[in-house]
């Protein structure tokens, strides 16, 4: 009987705790993993309270405190500024203040690659607080230190921790069942805002499934990625987000960010001028007839989300950092430091639905440049001579997003930015495929492939891209390969695992320059080049 | 094919007076007058309004000359989001009014109406996030922390970052 009795007052305590927890913090990172039963007796007391509480106490108010709420803020920063990117300058940025405020802003700087600004604030954090690496450890990684400072904690009251988790935690169950059981739950409305008063009007909660349906399907067509945050709104909107397939395969099958207007064979010359081919154009959904679900795949959305696909809804990155030991100066007859050059340049690729792509290899930063990479931009920046401002030249050149002047920084990036073409390999399965389809091409201006390239064999996710060289003799063929980024494992049981994009990253297999003249190809070294990586750019392939 | 009067009833018992071509925007009303031949009791239009038939009827007139339209596939060629001036202007009015006249479309079955009403729909939650689109629709989360969390994992792919 005893024995029950502090059971039942373990469980209050428990329970308080984990209410007291999740009041602030989502899912809990310090949730003690059931471990199987050891050795010690079930009777043994349970210690009154964890470890990881106490220590919440011993770092006081100030950063543990905050610590959830920064937690929780940066899981919502990606949602909360939805239509936010990097290269946009933010609303405003104050200055920190506090040493720890530098310290932030130091690794913040360090993390985008410049490290003189990084050091500058690294600098005068520690001359803030000399302990100052301490204070951001305990604000961003305290939960690593939680956890393993509770493990011993439930190694103690194995049996107990295991019955208790089932009975104050609704099991998870997986997601596609997850979703079913939303199925026909209603919208729910807000509450009102001061009680006893009417709740402010919900209008969409009394439309009907199909009506939804279709305004979600108009979503879908506007900007897939808010459909996607429509799905985190309430249960009603993530039942459909999962199970309209009918919208998926619109998605697919459109030419707005869909598999129409994906190329498998170059669709323009390498200025851009549209090509046109008499031959049928391949796509592997066509409209007019009915499609099938690729073999392995089961859903629409997993089409979608599986099948290589070019993003035209932002720009491609690829940063290349190195570092090349410098000369002392001459004149110095001891040198107390030798410099160290940081090289840091990028290449950025934007790609068009129309085949085109603007190609640009630069120093200057993503956030001066990329807002104004564009074809009509390109011609600008190339018509406009040095002394001339953009302005002047109000030809038929002048678009309506080119309005607005452009940064001379990025004026001058863009004037050497070039101009091509890309196709993705035809995803052909049959096996006599032996034959390049490069030869099928009746624009090559080439007659014959590099030899690694030739000798490559076709994949699916393989991306042909073309553009001008240095000079009009010359062509650049730039061979890359469409992959993902790995899903991020998680360390907690009973987290699914994360879900990133598929094929936002694009990697090297081969650039090469061909001299048109004398019909040579030569190799460009890649011995620091990085990896492309998709980054969305506000407004970007958006009707 | 004269200009045909009809007379439909509200279901706050008004009666309005219609010319039967503009009437025939909603294929609800053109079945049922093929089904029910020429009759000159006033039709009674159960689930809609007088406020919000007036609407529809405004929007019925405005677009009497516009060709039927021939499918669900009709806008893959149109761009999605483009909605015309008018329209746009005839569908400022509060959400109440908006959703209202959506289920009105669905109900009399008006094909245009319904889309411009989903397409405005759209444009209202297009590049917000999901706590803005609750703000907008006056929508609770129902989810628990948990749930929200799997379900973000799980569809984090579509968000192309």
């Amino acid at each position: 009987m005893e024995d029950n009795a502090e059971l039942e007052s373990f469980r209050r305590q428990w329970r308080e705790e984990v209410a007291q927890r999740t009041k602030h913090s989502r899912p809990t990172p310090a949730q003690p993993r059931p471990s199987k039963p050891s050795t010690t007796p079930s009777s043994h007391l349970p210690p009154t309270r964890h470890e990881a509480s106490q220590r919440e106490e011993e770092h006081g108010g100030a950063d543990s405190v905050d610590h959830s709420e920064i937690i929780h803020g940066m899981g919502q920063l990606s949602v909360h500024h939805a239509d936010e990117d990097a290269f946009h300058p933010p609303a405003s940025r104050e200055e920190p203040k506090s040493a720890l405020e530098h310290f932030e802003r130091a690794v913040e700087k360090e993390a985008e690659g410049k490290l003189g600004d990084s050091v500058q604030h690294y600098r005068k954090a520690y001359r803030l607080d000399s302990a100052v690496d301490k204070t951001y450890r305990n604000k961003y990684f305290a939960a690593a230190w939680k956890k393993s400072a509770q493990a011993p904690s439930s190694g103690v009251t194995p049996s107990k921790s295991a019955d208790q988790q089932s009975q104050n935690e609704t099991p998870i169950l997986p997601t596609p069942e997850l979703i079913a059981s939303f199925a026909h739950l209603p919208i729910p409305q807000a509450e009102p805002l001061i009680e006893n008063t009417p709740p402010p009007p919900c209008p969409i909660s009394e439309v009907p499934s199909e009506v939804l349906v279709e305004i979600l399907r108009h979503v879908a067509l506007m900007d897939p990625a808010t459909l996607c945050r429509m799905a985190l709104v309430c249960k009603r909107f993530a039942y459909h987000f999962a199970h309209e397939q009918h919208i998926w395969r619109r998605l697919c099958q459109g030419s707005e960010f869909g598999f129409k207007s994906m190329h498998y064979a170059f669709a323009c010359d390498i200025h851009g001028n549209p090509e046109h081919n008499l031959g049928p154009r391949y796509t592997p959904f066509p409209q007019s007839m009915p499609v099938q679900i690729p073999e392995p795949l089961s859903s629409w959305s997993e089409v979608f989300q599986v099948l290589p696909r070019i993003r035209f809804t932002g720009i491609y990155i690829s940063t290349v950092n190195y570092t090349r030991p410098g000369a002392a100066a001459a004149y110095q007859s001891v040198s107390w430091n030798s410099p160290i050059h940081i090289v840091t340049y990028y290449r950025y690729l934007r790609f068009y639905p129309d085949g085109s792509v603007v190609y640009l290899l630069t120093t200057v930063e993503p956030r001066e440049v990329v807002p104004h990479i564009s074809k009509e931009n390109v011609k600008i920046a190339r018509a406009t001579t040095h002394k001339q401002h953009p302005r002047h030249t109000s030809d038929a050149t002048v678009t309506a997003d080119a309005l607005d002047p452009i940064p001379h920084i990025a004026l001058e990036a863009l004037r050497h930015a070039y101009r091509g073409r890309w196709r993705l390999a035809k995803p052909v399965s049959d096996s006599d495929s032996s034959s390049e389809d490069a030869p099928v091409e009746i624009s090559t201006a080439y007659k014959s492939l590099p030899e690694k390239a030739a000798a490559s064999p076709s994949d699916p996710r393989d991306l042909i891209i073309e553009t001008e060289g240095v000079g009009p003799k010359y062509m650049y063929l730039l061979q890359l390969s469409l992959r993902s980024t790995p899903a991020a494992k998680s360390n907690q049981p009973n987290v699914s695992p994360s879900n990133p994009s598929k094929n936002t990253k694009l990697t090297w297999k081969g650039y090469w320059s061909y001299n048109k003249l004398t019909d040579d190809w030569a190799e460009f070294g890649l011995k620091n080049d990085r990896s492309f990586v998709f980054r969305r750019v506000r407004d970007w392939g958006l009707n | 094919m004269s200009a045909q009067m009809l007379t439909f009833l509200s279901n706050d018992g008004v009666e309005i007076t219609i010319a039967r071509d503009v009437a025939e925007r909603s294929v609800l009303i053109k079945n049922m007058l093929e089904d029910l031949g020429d009759t000159d009791e006033a039709i009674p239009i159960p689930n809609v309004n007088e406020a919000v038939l007036r609407k529809v009827i405004e929007w019925c007139e405005h677009h009497k000359g516009d060709p039927p339209s021939t499918g669900d596939d009709d806008d893959s060629r149109r761009k999605t989001t483009d909605i015309d001036e008018w329209d746009q202007k005839f569908m400022q009015v509060d959400q109440e009014m908006l959703f209202e006249i959506i289920l009105a479309a669905n109900y009399l079955d008006i094909k245009g109406l319904l889309d411009v009403g989903c397409k405005t729909v759209a444009n209202m939650i297009k590049g917000k996030s999901p706590e803005e689109i609750r703000k907008t629709f006056n929508i609770q989360n129902d989810f628990t922390p948990e749930e929200e969390d799997q379900i973000r994992r799980e569809n984090e792919w579509a968000e192309d970052r």
